[in-house]
């Protein structure tokens, strides 16, 4: 096991080469710094211009300014962004944290809710509960996030709140404190975030309620659960000690994965709700045209996704012991 | 050309200290060598800022008569020279924050969730502010930005109008009010006489005759009915280029419309005499073409833009009806203003511009800004648009002091643009002040059209007793460098540099320079 980790983990350093690389290219042929500094400088001249390029490593040919730019990035001189001449770091770094703080607790609370109405839709398959669940998890999954997000915005802001004739927002609309708040919060940080939190994790309990019913239902009626209960085994030990975990060996793969890919952020809720993650960073540097920002994020992106396979991995041998990873 | 400015003897910064000459000088060293400076237009025709009989006397000297003078020492580029290290490269100040301010409130905090303004009680001007605090916050979008003035989350915002905002904002506690904004949209045509046809660009426009025609083919009152008027009823056509009526003497109205208002270009029999004067003729397919020939003309827009995509849907099959062979070429918002915009890869354009209260435009249509080898392509006039006589009448009012023989010059380069068919203005966007009546009061919608925006918040008074005034900003500034390219944006200078860096000239709602308080009285200017 340790082997095939340390294996996978000096694999990174190759794959993260060489999507740096394609990304690099792609960025520079999608969006050309130079312009970029002009629109945000529209009266720039010739030898700022030149000023800019020579800060930002822009002059020789593409390999040549991708090889800078990965000398300077291993050095942790990450450069500052075309906007603001902001250090990179800081931002992504707040970034990072509102992402894992908001898609962690998404992910969360919209797994354990999925894996359980998933888990009772399959020990009564077609009944009510079932029926009503499969429903609701089909508009779950059929909704957009704009369109809860607003729909939610709506009701618990406005309507619940004339409803309840209170004088304030049941829950905010937007923002992770109240205006003119100062300091940590803890409930107020919670107030703010059950909104975005429910709008992610919608699709999340929708797409896992999926997913375990039709993997415990495959269980469920497997031969050697039938050989169980032929044992006399208890129903419940039988659910809890055998098919559970048999059932949860292909959604930890996946839960993994979607955890890694939240490094990416959560692009329509950070942005309709002020909560600014990897998602909203990102579309704020692509607008921009802001490569400087653009690169350290797809990094942070790759080496995510890529330890989240490694987890996968990892897991799906921990839980099913016939899989040796060496 | 020599300005003299008299600094109040009572202007201070929020530390007391005074304000002086080494402020002004400091401020043009930072414009003219930081790195990323975002602007030196202006700034690089001063010889030198020194100081007069006092420290509160700034002497500036230009290298020739430069009338936009008046656009310079101000507009939230005014710093402080203490506060910096060095005032030759600022790029790497004001991080998180802008720790000085001369204005009636100053930065508490600033992030990317909010800007908090506190009382500045060392602010030496009459009108100080009411309100203990301002706070600003980002709101993504108008749907949530409305959403949050209706559940009182916010006191007032300013979005831009779009169909349906005033329902969205029907409540009895909230009011509202169009402010005619610096943003216009246009049809600007490509006619760059070094262009070379290829997949993006037939060069059709290079054609005087038929650009003019075709110009003259687009019905605007159809624009009009059809696009804006849903967004906000009743708004009017917008009749000169490149300058708008609610800023300054600068817009004549009569250039591409008739008194009352009406579009006066669009003429399609005098289009049809025009091509058939020129030998064009209509082919079989009822296309007009030359040497039978028929050029594809690609308009471009930016794909997404639901109201630009629009256009397209309705104007393509009226141009083609009146013999114009046209399609819609779109890319990104990226590809599209970062790459084909800036290389004159189109045919014809839409998009929106920002008319500042300086009329000149020398920067964005003079000859020399045609993107060329002679300044490295990097020509900032994407119409590619020369018109000798036109560019000289630029620079003749770059350095014209007199207003009305100013405005006189602008409204012959307005003719010219009418007369050559460079841009066709469509619509000046409003933008709409709405507030809650029972949480903020005082003057809220006076300076609802002022390019400075909601300039006059130390007025207002805090109604519900919190406090605080709110204010949802639909864009929020990344950063707050006024030098740099962080000052490119309207948001950031109304909720943030405004606020708190002060100006030599304010402009009011009508579009006029005033002396602020932070000089004794109008600056005096010497030619010679």
């Amino acid at each position: 096991m340790l082997r095939f980790v340390a294996r996978r983990l000096l694999w990174i350093i190759p794959t993260v080469f060489l999507i740096t690389f394609l990304v690099f290219v792609a960025i520079r042929i999608g969006t050309n710094p130079i312009q970029a500094y002009l629109k945000l400088n529209p009266r720039a001249s010739i030898e700022k211009v030149q000023q800019f390029k020579q800060v930002n490593g822009l002059n020789g040919n593409i390999v040549s300014q991708y090889f800078r730019w990965l000398g300077h990035f291993v050095r942790f001189d990450w450069g500052r962004s075309i906007k603001g001449s902001r250090p990179v770091w800081p931002s992504l770094k707040a970034a990072m944290a509102n992402t894992i703080v908001l898609g962690g607790l998404a992910s969360f609370v919209g797994i354990v809710i999925g894996l359980g109405i998933g888990i009772l839709s399959a020990l009564r398959p077609r009944s009510l509960f079932d029926q009503t669940s499969t429903t609701g998890a089909f508009v779950g999954i059929s909704v957009p996030p704009y369109v809860s997000a607003v729909l939610l915005q709506l009701f618990f802001a406005i309507t619940l709140t004339r409803w309840l004739g209170l004088s304030h927002p049941l829950l905010p609309t937007s923002g992770v404190y109240p205006a003119g708040h100062k300091g940590f919060d803890l409930m107020l940080r919670l107030k703010h975030l059950t909104l975005p939190i429910v709008v992610v994790a919608i699709q999340i309990i929708a797409v896992y309620s999926r997913y375990m019913r039709a993997s415990l239902l495959e269980v469920v009626n497997s031969d050697y659960l039938r050989t169980a209960r032929a044992k006399g085994i208890s129903e419940r030990r039988i659910l809890v000690r055998h098919a559970l975990r048999n059932a949860l060996i292909p959604i930890v793969t996946v839960a993994a994965i979607d955890i890694g890919g939240i490094i990416g952020g959560l692009i329509i809720t950070e942005r309709i709700f002020e909560n600014r993650g990897m998602g909203d960073f990102f579309l704020t540097a692509y607008e921009n045209g802001d490569f400087p920002q653009l690169m350290p994020w797809m990094v942070f992106v790759v080496i995510g996704v890529i330890l989240a396979n490694l987890l996968a991995d990892v897991l799906y041998a921990t839980l099913d012991p016939r899989i040796r990873l060496d | 050309m020599t300005l003299t400015i008299n600094i109040n003897p009572k202007a201070v910064w929020d530390d007391g200290s005074p304000i002086t000459e080494a402020d002004y000088k400091c401020s043009f060293d930072a414009i003219m060598n930081t790195p990323g400076s975002n602007s030196t237009a202006g700034y690089d025709k001063i010889a030198s800022v020194d100081k007069g009989s006092s420290a509160q006397q700034v002497v500036v000297k230009f290298k020739e008569v430069y009338a936009p003078y008046k656009d310079l020492f101000g507009e939230g580029r005014l710093i402080k020279a203490a506060a910096v290290k060095d005032c030759k490269d600022v790029s790497k100040d004001f991080q998180d924050n802008i720790p000085f301010s001369a204005m009636p409130y100053k930065i508490q905090s600033w992030s990317k969730d909010q800007l908090v303004l506190v009382k500045n009680d060392k602010y030496y001007g009459n009108d100080p502010g009411k309100v203990a605090q301002i706070v600003m916050v980002p709101k993504a979008d108008s749907d949530t930005e409305i959403a949050s003035l209706v559940s009182g989350e916010t006191d007032f915002i300013f979005p831009q109008a779009y169909a349906g905002i005033k329902e969205a904002l029907a409540d009895p506690n909230i009011k509202s009010t169009p402010g005619y904004g610096t943003n216009y949209e246009g049809l600007y045509f490509q006619e760059d006489k070094n262009c070379t046809p290829d997949a993006t660009r037939s060069c059709a426009f290079k054609d005087d005759a038929f650009r003019k025609a075709f110009a003259k083919s687009i019905d605007r009152n159809l624009i009009l009915s059809n696009i804006y008027d849903p967004i906000f009823p009743g708004g009017p056509l917008l009749n000169c280029g490149l300058w708008v009526p609610t800023i300054g003497p600068w817009c004549d109205n009569t250039i591409f419309g008739k008194a009352d208002g009406t579009d006066g270009y669009y003429d399609q029999a005098a289009a049809d005499k025009i091509l058939t004067d020129a030998g064009w003729a209509k082919g079989s397919d009822g296309m007009w073409a030359k040497g039978g020939t028929s050029p594809q003309i690609h308009w471009i827009i930016n794909s997404g833009n639901t109201r630009r995509e629009s256009t397209q849907a309705l104007m393509i099959p009226e141009l083609k009806k009146a013999g114009f062979n046209i399609m819609a070429d779109n890319c990104d918002a990226a590809c599209y203003f970062q790459q084909r915009l800036p290389a004159l890869k189109y045919d014809m354009a839409m998009y929106i511009n920002t008319a500042a209260p300086d009329p000149s435009v020398t920067s964005i249509m003079s000859c020399t800004q045609v993107p060329a080898p002679a300044n490295n392509n990097q020509g900032q006039n994407s119409a590619g648009w020369c018109d000798q006589a036109a560019s000289d009448n630029m620079a003749k009012s770059d350095a014209t002091i007199d207003e009305k023989a100013r405005a006189d010059l602008i409204h012959k380069i307005g003719k010219a643009l009418a007369t050559d068919a460079v841009m066709l203005p469509l619509y000046q966007f409003p933008n709409v002040a709405a507030w809650r009546t029972d949480q903020v009061g005082g003057p809220v919608d006076m300076d609802a059209a002022n390019f400075m925006g909601f300039q006059n918040i130390n007025q207002w008074v805090d109604t519900n007793g919190d406090g605080k005034i709110v204010i949802g900003a639909e864009q929020w500034p990344d950063c707050l460098n006024p030098i740099t390219g962080c000052a490119n944006s309207s948001w950031y200078v109304w909720t943030t540099a405004f606020k708190v860096l002060p100006s030599t000239w304010n402009t009011t709602a009508k579009g006029t320079y005033e002396p602020s308080q932070l000089v004794t009285g109008e600056p005096t200017v010497a030619l010679g």
